[in-house]
């Protein structure tokens, strides 16, 4: 269905055409408040057409069949502008297992009894639990006029749970959750259960909040606000545009030498690998910061194309809309296995702290100006650290700072390295940030 | 498509069955500075089937392709017979509607060649980041109590983003403007992207707010903003209906604030974005009191948690797209001006050291805690507006803060912005906020207090 579609396109745009058809069906469960609610079903199949006609580019989307795609791509390139955008020839694929069997062939009675065994053992007097269960599987197809292109079949498998308490006016949520692309093992069960509790036992006392210039340990979950400015400046898009504090900085010593910071599409078993990108360019790991020195930056074809640079691999589109440089399976640091040893929370890095915070949640991370670097956010979820242990939750605390200042002096990295979502982080802990009370 | 609608609804054997189709065309241009960065045009369509057994759990099935309307009809039955719920789901009577509800298009965007939209936001747009797009969607939704309705829907929106750098300093100025309108409605829209961009360089030379506890009064763009991120997600009873902790927490006759305060919820107000005749599940909308002089008085429902407590549907149970099924949520939230509350002069007037935040950048809360960015704000100096600062952030505690709400102007106007709403993964739901200048006696401003 979608080589017609370009065959097509690339005899009616004389610059040639590329498209992407993808089919996703999704099955989930969905406990709320302690029971089970609804089971859902989800069938998507689209196509985003991108023509390139008398050197001007355009691009349209469809869900319905019989649309008239390849019309409404013409007339987008009618408008758009001029852009010497070249098609990607054919290039070798590197080898990558995206499907699981086990995931895609799990019942909806096996998803029901992930959950319920999930409920079960996070259940705890006063608390409400959600648990949501997600399974997916995808077909991909891309192609293009210049010959290149190709097909995968993807698996997805997400479990989520919230433990909710609210005692008074205080609201307590803590959540995790365990995202790849085959089932989940026991034992990945067993740590998100594992970690969720180990957070819950610690907020259960309340202490109040320091105040100062102090150490500050970030878990992998609470180094968002730090990593977000980093990644924002490392598109070449940001880059492209000016607005970008590491457009002139390649080659440089930015950040602290322990800082490395890698793109890495091969990985097995996660649900944002892929053997190639939505524009038909093969995948790569990326080093776009090894050992605090800038490297390089993502972009996708057109990114590139403006650049004058090449198209690193990061090329994303939906159905609706065109491709925009995205990043894969973000890797700060080394590339470690996963622990299989549940690590207590801090990932070690608690000892040496006299007086501190340990920050798992901020509030409001995006908001603002993020590509400058500069945050200042509320705690969600944080703890004290006094004399190298966690006393209690704090609330009523915001942390400042610049996260680029930060990431020049890393106090250490944490043992405890896991996957939040896309990204692969360890906690790791900054000196003098700035930590105030209200 | 409603006679093959209530045929597939008539093989359910489901208790209960709806269906709601969607198709949706839109057109989006952008630009990046000068140049233009895209301009498309889509189209989307599909459905989603939702059913109920006795003493079963929701089953729902979405779909993109209307060739397989009746096989999800039947997998949405059979999922909810999957799915045991004790206690079973119980949905509150709504009276069966009929209605076919074409909204004023205003101007059908439909009608309208895509390279006069592209001329439209060039005209208005300077060195910023500017994003026009419209959409017509056309709906059906029927249910197996009869209810059966069609209503063409219109949205239209736009938006600019102004960067202004200077030696590394970045700043920006945003105008957003949301209107469930047409072509129309978006003529003569070059004064906001003007100012906005004014404004992102004025901040270039403007200082950072000193942190610290201030008065601090809120425009109405930005009190709109805090009454739906930091109350208004409260008010949803999907959050408490089923949690004994949360329902106390909220429960109705609670104080909330000062008898100044009164909030609502009004989906049926003429004109707005989250204005529709009927919600994602066929019940009418309506005007829901949320906080009368300060006491909570109300909550917003679907029929099953308006069942569940014993309340009444209020007509909030939206989703923003045929992928997903309806959820408790906003439509246009307000705070009510109060009658003989006078002008944001008499707010000020008393103020011996406070900001005036205005606009909003962001907005997050958890819960009781919260926090959001303004655009931009001034310094208040004994009783009058003086500098322009910048990073104005204000962070709280929900109770705290709408307890020291303690002045209210009577200037209350609806914020017709762009953007939206998020909740469970379905992001943007249009939804208008409203509100007058409000005066908060003491709130959090920045986060730099004791910085290295």
């Amino acid at each position: 269905m979608i080589a017609p579609l370009v065959e097509l396109a690339g005899r009616r745009a004389d610059g040639g055409a590329d498209a992407l058809w993808r089919r996703v069906e999704r099955t989930t469960v969905a406990f709320e408040w302690g029971r089970l609610k609804s089971a859902g079903t989800t069938e998507e199949a689209g196509a985003n057409l991108r023509v390139r006609h008398r050197g001007r580019v355009g691009v349209a989307g469809t869900t319905a069949v019989e649309g008239n795609v390849l019309d409404r791509a013409l007339a987008s390139a009618e408008l758009g502008e001029e852009l010497d955008l070249a098609f990607p020839v054919p290039a070798p694929i590197p080898p990558l297992t995206t499907f699981f069997d086990r995931a895609a062939k799990a019942s909806l009675d096996e998803l029901i009894g992930i959950g319920r065994s999930l409920l079960a053992r996070l259940e705890r007097q006063g608390c409400r639990v959600n648990v949501a269960i997600e399974r997916e599987t995808t077909a991909t197809r891309v192609a293009n006029s210049a010959g290149g292109g190709g097909e995968y079949r993807g698996t997805g498998f997400g479990v989520s749970a919230d433990v909710w308490r609210i005692a008074g006016d205080d609201v307590l949520v803590v959540s995790d959750a365990l995202e790849g692309a085959d089932l989940p093992s026991d034992e990945g069960l067993t740590a998100l259960v594992a970690a969720i509790n180990a957070r819950l036992d610690h907020a259960l006392r309340v202490v109040a909040p320091p105040e100062g210039s102090l150490p500050v340990v970030f878990t992998p979950a609470g180094l968002s606000a730090l990593m977000l400015p980093v990644t924002q400046a490392l598109s070449g898009k940001a880059v492209l545009q000016g607005i970008s504090p590491l457009g002139a900085k390649v080659g440089e010593q930015v950040f602290d030498p322990q800082f490395s910071l890698t793109d890495d599409p091969l990985r097995v078993g996660r649900t944002a690998s892929r053997p190639l990108d939505d524009e038909c360019v093969p995948s790569r790991a990326l080093c776009l910061v090894e050992r605090g020195v800038v490297q390089r930056f993502i972009y996708d074809l057109e990114t590139a194309a403006r650049a004058k640079a090449e198209s690193t691999g990061n090329g994303r589109r939906g159905i609706f809309g065109k491709p925009v440089p995205a990043y894969t399976n973000i890797v700060l640091g080394d590339v470690g296995a996963q622990h299989a040893a549940l690590l207590p929370l801090g990932g070690g890095l608690l000892a040496g702290i006299t007086d501190g915070l340990l920050v798992d949640e901020l509030i409001g991370v995006g908001q603002g100006n993020v590509t400058g670097g500069t945050f200042s956010h509320p705690v969600a979820l944080a703890y004290r650290i006094e004399r190298g242990e966690i006393t209690g939750r704090v609330k009523d605390a915001a942390v400042a700072g610049n996260a680029y200042e930060l990431w020049k002096r890393v106090g250490s990295f944490g043992n405890d390295a896991r996957w939040t979502g896309s990204r692969w982080a360890p906690s790791v802990l900054f000196e003098g940030v700035s930590v105030a009370r209200r | 498509m409603i006679d093959r609608l209530t045929a597939a609804l008539a093989r359910s054997r489901a208790d209960y069955t709806e269906i709601r189709v969607e198709r949706t065309w839109s057109t989006a241009v952008t630009f990046r500075g000068r140049r233009l960065e895209a301009a498309t045009a889509s189209e989307d369509q599909g459905g989603c089937a939702r059913a109920l057994h006795a003493g079963g759990g929701w089953g729902v099935a979405s779909f993109t392709s209307l060739g397989r309307l009746e096989a999800m009809v039947t997998r949405a039955a059979e999922l909810s017979r999957a799915v045991p719920v004790d206690p079973p789901i119980r949905l509150a009577d709504v009276p069966p509607h009929q209605a076919d509800a074409l909204l004023d298009l205003d101007g059908d965007v439909r009608d309208v060649p895509i390279a006069e939209k592209k001329r439209l936001l060039e005209a208005y747009n300077g060195d910023t980041l500017a994003v026009y797009r419209d959409e017509v969607s056309e709906y059906w939704y029927v249910n197996s109590e009869g209810t059966i309705l069609h209503e063409l829907r219109p949205e239209v929106t736009l938006s600019g983003t102004a960067v202004a750098r200077r030696n590394g300093t970045i700043e920006k100025g945003l105008e957003s403007i949301g209107l469930r309108r047409g072509w129309h409605s978006v003529q003569d829209k070059a004064a906001g992207f003007r100012e906005v961009a004014e404004r992102a360089v004025q901040l270039l030379d403007a200082p950072r707010v000193k942190g610290g506890t201030y008065p601090v009064i809120l425009d109405p763009e930005l009190a709109g903003v805090f009454i739906h991120e930091a109350f208004g997600h409260l008010s949803e009873a999907d959050f408490v209906y089923e949690n004994p902790q949360a329902r106390e927490m909220m429960t109705l006759g609670r104080r909330f604030g000062k008898p100044v305060l009164n909030v609502g919820d009004n989906g049926a107000a003429p004109g707005l974005r989250g204005t529709l005749p009927f919600d994602d599940e066929g019940t009418p909308t309506r005007d829901t009191p949320l906080i009368k002089e300060g006491i909570l008085v109300g909550r917003l429902h679907s029929r099953e948690t308006a069942a569940a407590m014993g309340e009444r549907p209020s007509g909030n149970a939206r989703a923003i797209s045929f992928r997903h099924p309806p959820i408790v949520r906003m439509t246009n939230t307000y705070i009510a001006g109060a009658p003989g509350g006078g002008s944001f002069e008499d707010l000020i007037g008393d103020v011996k050291l406070g900001v005036y935040a205005c606009g909003a950048f962001g907005g997050q809360t958890m819960l009781e805690n919260f926090s959001f960015t303004a655009a931009y704000g001034r310094m208040i100096r004994d009783g009058r507006v003086a500098e322009l600062v910048k990073d104005v952030v204000l962070a709280g505690n929900l109770f705290q803060t709408l307890d020291r709400i303690d002045h209210i102007a009577a200037d209350c106007r609806w914020n017709q912005m762009g953007g939206g709403c998020g909740k469970a993964g379905q992001y943007p739901l249009a939804v208008t906020e409203g509100a007058p200048h409000v005066r908060i006696e003491e709130v959090l401003v920045g986060g730099d207090v004791g910085a290295a």
